[in-house]
């Protein structure tokens, strides 16, 4: 008896909708998340650099970006499911103070592989537009 | 300010030259931790060797868009230049000084496993332009990044495509 089975498996079809994900967007995500990605460029995490920068604030980093599309799309998923490749435009960016929702829609299946389209809205317009291409096998299978 | 770009890139596309960087910790737990703890990822298979191994994994795993992280350049690193830094510079020099990025691609052949020890091999893949873009006048470049593991086997693609722009050349 697997401990992680995925829940729900049955009835992924092309136009599934993800469940939302609300993520606020504060200045400890945006440093937290730079600094865990190894990614030191101070407009990250020092608003004094990014206000000479230009920018009005500190601003997310693209490789937190990628993790929270793996984090929004993995939760949906399940733990069995295996990521084959996230693909995203880059758009408005997050800021601190700021809200991001995900939405997500299943674009195709065919057999275990299930594509899903993502995308992140802030308050100026999407952050992120992109597609995660996904295994996820059938229960008590492994991808 | 009037030099084509497309001449000195194009033959930087045709030599292929790389700039390879190896890692210099291994993939580790306490940075999958770190990187969990900060983006609040839940998923067992990060953080839980038994659910990762009930999910065929051989161990916790990396979240897979962690791949970029383990070759990130360390701070106090000297400097090296490659073909992709000369290429960003010349689109400065053209005229192009402002840049945004605009897509990110990653594949994964595996996940990534606590020991995995990688090397980046970064070069110039593409080059497109001059476009006219909302931004102003600019061109779009894309680098290659190939991920390896310890034993020369690949792990995982990165496709990273920048425009550089000219605010001032802007239709409207």
């Amino acid at each position: 008896m697997s401990t992680v089975d995925t829940a729900a498996r049955t009835g992924i079809a092309a136009g599934t909708q993800l469940p939302e994900l609300r993520i606020p967007i504060t200045a400890t995500l945006i440093v937290t998340g730079a600094i865990a990605t190894r990614d030191f460029q101070k407009v990250h995490h020092d608003k004094d650099v990014a206000q000479a920068a230009g920018t009005p604030n500190v601003f997310m980093n693209i490789l937190t970006t990628n993790a929270l599309v793996n984090r929004y799309v993995g939760e949906w998923a399940g733990p069995a499911a295996r990521v084959g490749r996230i693909n995203i435009r880059l758009g408005a960016t997050n800021f601190p103070g700021d809200e991001m929702v995900f939405t997500g829609t299943v674009d195709s299946v065919d057999g275990q592989n299930v594509v899903v389209k993502v995308v992140g809205t802030n308050s100026l317009g999407p952050h992120v537009t992109g597609t995660v291409d996904l295994v996820i096998p059938s229960k008590g299978e492994s991808a | 300010m009037s030099q084509d770009p497309n001449v000195l890139i194009g033959e930087m596309i045709a030599a292929g030259n790389e700039r390879i960087s190896v890692a210099r910790d291994e993939v580790n737990r306490p940075m999958i931790h770190h990187l969990c703890d900060a983006m609040e990822e839940t998923n067992p298979i990060y953080l839980d060797p038994e659910a990762a191994r009930a999910a065929g994994h051989p161990d916790v795993v990396a979240p897979p868009s962690a791949l970029q992280v383990w070759n990130m350049i360390n701070p106090s690193d000297p400097v090296i230049e490659s073909d992709v830094d000369r290429a960003y510079a010349h689109l400065a020099d053209c005229g192009y000084p402002k840049v945004v990025a605009v897509n990110c691609d990653q594949e994964y052949d595996r996940y990534l496993v606590p020991g995995d020890l990688l090397t980046a091999s970064e070069k110039v893949e593409s080059f497109v332009g001059p476009k006219q873009t909302g931004l102003g006048e600019g061109y779009f470049i894309t680098t290659l990044t190939t991920y390896t593991d310890q034993q020369g086997e690949r792990v995982g693609t990165m496709r990273f495509r920048t425009l550089w722009y000219n605010p001032e050349k802007r239709n409207s």
